[in-house]
């Protein structure tokens, strides 16, 4: 076993571990802090799927900007607000999160049936990828790479995500103010 | 070297669990945290895949969007969760269940 | 008797007198359709209505016994009513009984009339009195004429029913109830004995016919018994039948003439006006028995007969022994007439048939005088008592006293009624009363010693009558007036009154003195009235009697009248105590009334309330048991209707609210159920893709 994989299961570990916690603990401010853990996590198999880019646009706009966005929304709401979010009822286990519980499971066992079927290493474009050449390797840097696909190849999906962006972030603000009409 | 099927389990698992939460809370946020893990399980996919093309980067540049786009719902969501909450005391959507002023 | 044809009918020389009887008798009923008809501010004529009704009857009635009279029988009558093949016939007989009854009737109801209008004018029922007298007279009249006994019947019913009526004329007191419901009680026992008489007598000769029966050749007469049997012309029955129609038959004289042992209605009924009691309790109605027993005499026989005397002499003593002690001025009356009642059943029985009905008739004017001058006392006291509000009974003879000056002709009236009842000479008493009892004696001959029992009490009884009207004279006309003496300086105005009341005072003060009925008057057999009446021409037997029992009786009744005044009036020595048992015995009326309560009146009370249980209790209880179990089935049918044919449609609501509940959850607005259904479809999916 080498480094990288040693590296890639201790990373899926604490990925699926944190997960695991921010699924099934009722503190709401620990499930929010865990997702941090998750999101790092993440970040760091990004890097060992070589998308280095990825993995730093996934730090800065995940753990910077949407969970940072969720513990404002969460505690700037006051503090009524506040007990009430973080009240959780209900019992540890009832009909609800058992048939949820099935349901995952049962998507989990057909999902990784579809995968071990389909086996992902041997499709015909990966093959054909690497017979090509087309694969990066960990020495390629692919910041540049990223950069002018960006404005040449993506420009249209590029300038339609950027209004997509405003319109979302106009329309929050919007939503998030104190209501005139109460 | 990492194969794509360990990529792929990861994802799998990580999407249950997001599903799994989706479905059995009753809290919104944590729905909103479970729909963040559905997408970053896709975003996986997607970055494992990238590796296999060089020269447009398809893969990681759709894992850029798709980091884009989920902030920008999330935003959106969390909007919507408060003014529901201003309407209905309430953020389980359970309970949700009446249309306008009541 | 044949059925008369039509023109027989008219052609007969009798109809004219028939048309006069018949008016006679309607004249009173016409008076009473009248009365009742009147509107309410003409009332004042009903007096005068009734009066002329009853004046132009006695004209009438007058007429026709100056025919009929010593003359012949007048019997005609129509087909009443067919049953089967018996034929009922009504008509009227008139023969020296019916037309004496008729104009007597007549003719003392023609003074009560007069009287009435005047003592009955404050009234508030004046011209109900006034309808109630007429129909009275009406019943009355029609009893006497009627032919047959069903028609006999009808009228010997309409009698009583008017008498409840009278009894109970001031309805609005207790006692007046208490004593009409009585009166009409008793003679209902008297009525069913009628009843059952006529019945047994319709069984044995098949005739209702008076005349066929009773007449002199009619079929009673015919008829025997023999060993057992009763032997009559159209056929045979056991002689217990003949015992119990002249038992029937007594009830019947005992009910209606109060006779012992039911004769205890008469002293109550003075409830009514003193008018009426003048009328009805002295002088008609009472008389109604005795005129039955002159009617249907011939079917008693000689034991019977002996029976009769001696209740009938049984009740005149005991009512004169009653009469003694009693205070109240209408009592005493009363008891008197019961006890002269007593003397005509007595003379009945021992075949003094004339005798009877002559003291029947000569009772009736004096009796009726009586009463209309106690009437008169008993006004005046009521208007001293009004005048000074005393509070004083106007009936009591204690009260009284000393009224001889302020009533003078009311006094004289008195005089001559009181001496008639004591049976003075010179008065119509004299001649009735001595005649049965001097036939009493005649009667008595020949027979065992225990039958002199009844002439000996007849004697005593006519001594006490004696005492008992001087007292009642003494104690109301004579020494002071024991009001005014009681209330020094109370008011007194009082007067005999008009002429309303004086007439009919001098009318029947004249009636009872002899040369009305007699030439002579100390021989009973020179009266027409008693030659009328004989049914057997027997000779006069001169014998000691005739002139012993006069003398003695008379001598001594003088005797005791004086010693009552000495007693009454010049307060010298009273030789009664006041408290010995048979001062109690008397002033309690014999106890006939307690007697009856506790024998029969109570135990059928106890009866009543027995029967009234077990309606309440047995048969009321079967029937609520009955609802019971109806209910109990009803309930039962409204479990299975409740639980099971509408569980049934429940069952089917419940299925399909479940249904509907089922259904609705899957649209409940829960995003994450949406959510989690589309999830699972999904799954099935890819699980069928993954499996087939």
């Amino acid at each position: 076993m080498s480094l990288i994989q040693a590296l890639f299961y201790m990373m899926s570990f604490i990925a699926l571990a944190s997960a695991l916690f921010v699924a099934a603990t009722k503190n709401l401010v620990r499930s929010i802090f865990m997702f941090f853990v998750t999101l790092f996590a993440l970040a760091g198999l990004y890097v060992l799927a070589l998308a280095d880019f990825v993995a730093i646009t996934q730090i800065v706009i995940y753990v910077g900007g949407i969970l940072v966005l969720i513990l404002f929304a969460f505690m700037l709401s006051g503090k009524e607000t506040l007990n009430i979010i973080a009240q959780q009822r209900g019992k540890f286990i009832s009909i609800n999160k058992v048939a949820a519980f099935l349901l995952a499971g049962l998507f989990l066992l057909v999902l990784l049936n579809t995968f071990f079927k389909v086996d992902a290493n041997h499709l015909g474009w990966i093959t054909g990828s690497v017979r090509a050449n087309n694969v990066i390797t960990s020495t390629s840097a692919m910041t540049e790479n990223i950069g002018v696909n960006l404005m040449t190849k993506y420009l249209l999906p590029f300038e339609a995500i950027s209004i997509l962006l405003m319109v979302a972030l106009i329309g929050a603000a919007h939503l998030s103010r104190k209501g005139e009409k109460q | 070297m990492i194969s794509l099927n360990d990529f792929l389990i990861v994802s799998a698992v990580l999407f249950c669990i997001g599903l799994y939460m989706i479905v059995s809370k009753r809290n919104a946020i944590q729905i909103l945290i479970g729909i963040e893990l559905m997408l970053n399980a896709a975003i996986l996919n997607l970055v494992a895949f990238g590796k296999y093309d060089r020269f447009f980067n398809g893969g990681q540049m759709f894992a850029l969007f798709a980091i884009v786009l989920a902030a920008a719902t999330t935003a959106v969501a969390l909007a919507i969760i408060l003014n529901v909450y201003r309407q209905y005391k309430t953020i389980d959507p359970g309970r949700i269940d009446k249309l306008g002023d009541e | 008797m044949k059925t008369i044809t039509l023109e027989e009918f008219l052609n007969d020389i009798d109809t004219l007198t028939i048309h006069f009887t018949l008016a006679a008798v309607l004249l009173p009923l016409l008076a009473f359709i009248i009365n009742f008809s009147l509107p309410g501010r003409l009332h004042k004529l009903a007096g005068w209505v009734s009066t002329i009704a009853i004046l132009l009857s006695c004209i009438i009635s007058a007429s026709v016994f100056s025919k009929v009279w010593n003359s012949h029988h007048v019997h005609q009558q129509m087909l009443w009513f067919t049953i089967g093949d018996t034929k009922v016939y009504a008509g009227v007989l008139l023969n020296n009984l019916s037309v004496l009854m008729l104009l007597l009737v007549n003719f003392i109801a023609l003074p009560v009339h007069i009287y009435s209008t005047a003592y009955m004018k404050d009234d508030e029922g004046y011209n109900r009195y006034f309808a109630y007298l007429s129909f009275f007279c009406f019943s009355m009249l029609a009893l006497v004429v009627a032919d047959n006994l069903v028609l006999f019947y009808t009228f010997w019913e309409l009698v009583g029913f008017s008498s409840y009526l009278l009894i109970g004329f001031w309805f609005t007191r207790d006692s007046a109830v208490q004593a009409n419901k009585k009166a009409f009680i008793m003679n209902r026992v008297g009525d069913i004995g009628l009843l059952t008489a006529i019945i047994i007598l319709f069984a044995q000769f098949h005739t209702f016919d008076i005349s066929q029966l009773f007449a002199d050749k009619g079929v009673i007469s015919q008829s025997v018994i023999q060993g057992g049997t009763w032997i009559a012309p159209l056929g045979n029955m056991p002689a217990v039948w003949q015992y119990i129609a002249c038992g029937g038959l007594f009830l019947a004289v005992a009910a209606k003439s109060a006779q012992f042992p039911l004769h205890t209605w008469l002293p109550d009924a003075m409830e009514g006006p003193t008018s009426i009691s003048a009328l009805i309790h002295a002088a008609t109605m009472v008389a109604a028995g005795v005129f039955l027993l002159g009617r249907v005499y011939p079917l008693f026989n000689g034991a019977e007969l002996t029976i009769l005397a001696l209740i009938g002499c049984f009740t005149a003593f005991m009512a004169a022994t009653i009469a003694l002690t009693q205070n109240d001025l209408k009592r005493i009356l009363a008891y008197s007439t019961i006890s002269q009642l007593g003397f005509m059943i007595m003379a009945m029985g021992i075949g003094a048939y004339a005798s009877s009905l002559f003291h029947l008739a000569t009772h009736a004017f004096f009796k009726c005088l009586l009463f209309l001058v106690a009437g008169i006392v008993i006004h005046q006291m009521a208007h001293i008592k009004k005048d000074n509000s005393l509070d004083i009974d106007p009936q009591n003879i204690l009260t009284m006293g000393g009224l001889r000056k302020k009533l003078p002709l009311t006094f004289i009236a008195a005089i001559i009624g009181g001496l008639a009842l004591v049976g003075l000479p010179l008065t119509s008493g004299y001649l009735s009363k001595d005649g049965i009892l001097i036939q009493a004696f005649e009667w008595s001959d020949g027979k065992s010693g225990f039958y002199k029992i009844i002439p000996i009490t007849a004697v005593l009884t006519t001594w006490l009558t004696a005492f008992y009207v001087a007292r009642l004279i003494l104690k109301v006309f004579f020494g002071e007036l024991k009001v005014l003496s009681d209330h020094p300086g109370i008011q007194i105005h009082i007067g005999d009154g008009g002429w309303r009341y004086k007439l009919p005072l001098i009318l029947l003060a004249v009636c009872c003195l002899f040369p009305l009925f007699s030439v002579s008057p100390l021989l009973y057999e020179q009266a027409w009235l008693f030659q009328g009446l004989t049914l057997t021409i027997r000779a006069v037997h001169a014998n000691i009697y005739h002139t012993l029992i006069p003398v003695s009786v008379n001598i001594l009744s003088v005797l005791v009248i004086y010693g009552a005044y000495m007693m009454y009036v010049k307060r010298k020595g009273n030789i009664f105590l006041q408290s010995g048992f048979l001062y109690r015995l008397s002033a309690g009326e014999w106890y006939f009334d307690r007697i009856y309560n506790s024998v029969i009146v109570k135990p059928i009370l106890f009866l009543s309330t027995a029967a009234f249980w077990i309606d309440r209790t047995i048969i009321d209880g079967f029937i609520n048991a009955l609802a019971d179990i109806g209910i109990k089935i009803a309930k039962l049918c409204a479990w299975i209707d409740h639980h099971i044919i509408d569980g049934f449609l429940n069952l089917l609501v419940v299925i399909v609210e479940a249904v509907g509940n089922f259904a609705r959850r899957f649209q409940g607005g829960k995003v994450q159920y949406y959510l989690f259904s589309m999830l699972v479809i999904v799954l099935l999916l890819f699980i069928l893709k993954t499996v087939f």
